[in-house]
């Protein structure tokens, strides 16, 4: 394993210093996470990222990728509605590239609220203090890149698109090549009304004006006359009410040159927040109010942040997240010019969703940061190399 | 490793094949250390050492480096990591040992025919239970990429040991990916393949590993399997037509249209493609030339041996 070298006690404790100062505490979690429960939250393909661990009859652990999961499951755990933790230790992470550091050191921060907190004041304050540690390394080409996740579907609900490909677009956002295949099916005819259209239209003619249990008890019938023994997690009136809204979806009008165009404009917006607020605004369609609630949000948070980050050091592009984090809301990174965007210096963002998955009870917020200390020092990765 | 290290399928439908593939290029396999060992020599290749391992060994043997050339299933050499062709060269498509590794769903779902209903479903699914649906199956790494490149992220492998067709039935997954041949054991499982859910056309491979040491003996005794191998492979998919020479202008044009469309020159006629054959004959006739007799060559040894080549380029 590629361990990363150790940054000298005082820049550490100066990386630390913001997170230790903004009155959380000291947090911890297990070397070894269990395996089943990441791999639920982040998908398959963050296996091939994971240093997996077993002892002869034992369960699957993987060493620590991070320390969000834990945490929070800590914080579940204690019962309390709110928290507000620190931690500092090694994670691991495994690599395919030789110049990647495979053990690495994690700083991080992680608040827990009740629902009725002031959430976008949060976000602002812990994206403020990733910047603030950061900057703490002495780095003097760092940028704070915001995003947000949820953006996206507030947009599109502005657009008066079919609900169907709404909904498909929302689903898709966080795929890049669904996303582009779906921007390009533009003009598309739709189909008509009475075309069956091959797979299951007409069954799903059939289907779509009966109730649920009608539907579910015709597809049975089918099933049987076609001598399909049913298996597997998914009953009949599931694959019946799909079958009513994939028929629906293909009789939807693909999306117009206007709209796919909007769309990509928007997902292409990268440029300083006030610029970019407006942009959105004026890529949006119809007079929306959950766009202008999420946009009236980020100029709160955008002058919290202007107190502590330099206006010329902030960018936003609301596409930024990734698809396997968690992330459900407001997104943050510190990129180093040098480093560029493949190695940040600091990510975080909003993730209550998280929580309600697992098992959390009533409605919760999280938010948090991490930052690699290595990356953040001055004399750290990528100098001399 | 000094000499040559061949490993082929010890047991089964697969172990049978080969051996017939290697007796009908006139190499026979001789085990020694009695009638169960695991090791063989290989007559026609001398210094080589044949290993008989189970197929899914041999692809991890290959991978490792621990053989220089290896038999067995492409699915299972895929298996071995993204980057097998970094590791591991396919020198020889051999023509049997066919499989297809296919996602397959239940029967019953109707409203799921192709990869981008399942990214659909799964999606849902996710969403309905809080669960990602469970996929069984011993290919990790293949399923990972293929599901990954059509945008499939709600789903969790369940490693299955054996029987993975079944996992659907027993309730332990919702869908599988599977090796099938003919398809019949998923049909009688209650399952169907997706109309673009076929990740791999597979068969058997002659591969070698170039992670292996590469001495001189083992590539002086590599190249002299390989060009056997080889020109006992272009025998069978070529003829030699001969007919009574004329050795006039029309003629030489013939031949040189005959060359020209991949054929070569022989003493007293031209080597075609098996498939051209009556195409070739016919045309001679038409030009008045015959008899033409039609033989097919045991061996054809070319000058170059193009799976040496490629193994020399990969190596050095």
């Amino acid at each position: 394993m590629r361990v990363e070298p150790a940054v000298p006690t005082e820049a550490l404790a100066a990386i630390r210093a913001p997170l230790e100062a903004a009155g959380a505490e000291r947090a911890d979690a297990p070397l070894l996470q269990p395996l089943n429960l990441l791999l639920d939250l982040a998908g398959e393909a963050m296996r091939a990222r994971l240093f997996v661990v077993q002892a002869e009859g034992g369960t699957e652990s993987c060493l620590r990728p991070d320390f969000t999961v834990a945490i929070a499951r800590q914080h579940l755990a204690g019962g309390d509605p709110e928290g507000r933790y620190w931690y500092q230790g090694a994670a691991f992470r495994a690599s395919a590239r030789d110049d990647r550091p495979e053990e690495f050191v994690q700083l991080g921060l992680e608040l827990f609220q009740p629902a009725d907190a002031s959430f976008q004041a949060a976000d602002a304050e812990i994206a403020g203090l990733a910047w603030q540690s950061a900057a703490a390394g002495g780095r003097d080409d760092l940028t704070l890149w915001l995003g947000d996740v949820a953006l996206f579907a507030a947009f599109i609900d502005t657009l008066d698109l079919p609900e169907a490909l709404a909904a498909r677009l929302r689903r898709v956002a966080g795929r890049p090549r669904l996303l582009w295949a779906e921007l390009a099916r533009v003009d598309e005819p739709a189909r008509a009304k009475g075309d069956p259209g091959g797979d299951g239209g007409a069954l799903a003619g059939l289907l779509a004006g009966l109730s649920e249990a009608q539907a579910g008890a015709l597809l049975e019938e089918v099933w049987a006359l076609a001598g399909v023994e049913p298996v597997g997690g998914r009953g009949p009136a599931e694959i019946a009410a799909r079958l009513v809204r994939k028929a629906e979806a293909a009789r939807a009008p693909a999306l117009t040159d206007g709209q796919s165009r909007a769309i990509r404009a928007f997902m292409g917006i990268d440029a300083a927040p006030q610029a970019a607020f407006d942009e959105v605004r004026a890529l949006a369609g119809k007079a929306a109010t959950g766009l202008g609630v999420a946009l009236d949000a980020w100029t709160a948070r955008l002058w919290d942040l202007s107190q502590v980050v330099p206006a010329e050091a902030m960018r936003f592009t609301p596409a930024l997240g990734h698809a396997f984090d968690y992330y459900d809301g407001a997104t943050f990174e510190v990129r180093s010019a040098a480093l560029g965007p493949d190695r940040p210096v600091a990510v975080g963002g909003r993730y209550d969703t998280l929580l309600a998955r697992l098992g959390g009870t009533g409605e919760r917020r999280a938010v948090g940061c991490m930052v690699r200390p290595w990356r953040a020092w001055r004399e750290g990765e990528g100098v001399g190399s | 490793m000094s000499g040559l290290i061949i490993a082929i399928p010890s047991k089964g439908r697969l172990k049978e094949q080969v051996e017939g593939w290697l007796a009908d290029a006139g190499l026979k396999l001789e085990v020694t250390g009695g009638a169960r060992g695991y090791l063989a020599s290989l007559k026609g290749v001398p210094g080589a050492q044949v290993r008989l391992l189970s197929a899914a060994d041999i692809a991890e043997a290959l991978n490792a480096g621990e053989v220089h050339l290896g038999v067995t299933g492409e699915d299972l050499l895929r298996e071995q990591g993204e980057d097998l062709d970094s590791r591991v060269l396919l020198l020889r498509a051999l023509g049997f040992g066919r499989a297809d590794l296919v996602t397959a769903v239940p029967k019953s779902w109707l409203d799921v025919e192709s990869m981008a209903d399942l990214e659909e479903v799964a999606h849902d699914f996710l969403a309905r239970t809080g669960r990602r649906m469970r996929v069984a199956t011993k290919y990790l790494a293949q399923t990972r990429s293929f599901f990954a490149r059509h945008g499939i992220a709600d789903y969790r492998i369940a490693e299955s040991g054996g029987a993975t067709e079944g996992a659907p039935a027993a309730g332990s997954a919702e869908l599988v990916v599977d090796i099938t041949t003919t398809g019949a054991t998923l049909q009688a499982n209650g399952l169907k393949v997706l109309a673009d859910g076929v990740m791999l056309k597979s068969q058997a491979q002659l591969a070698a590993s170039l992670r292996a040491t590469w001495d001189a003996a083992a590539l002086a005794s590599a190249e002299r399997l390989l060009r056997i191998v080889e020109a006992r492979a272009a025998a069978l998919s070529s003829a030699t037509l001969t007919w009574p020479a004329r050795s006039d202008a029309a003629e030489a044009a013939l031949v040189d249209q005959l060359v020209a469309a991949g054929g070569s020159r022989r003493p007293h006629g031209v080597l075609v493609d098996s498939t051209q054959v009556a195409e070739a004959s016919l045309a001679l006739a038409a030009a008045g030339l015959g008899p033409v007799t039609v033989a097919r060559p045991d061996f054809v040894f070319d000058v170059n041996s193009a799976a040496m080549l490629a193994l020399r380029a990969q190596l050095f």
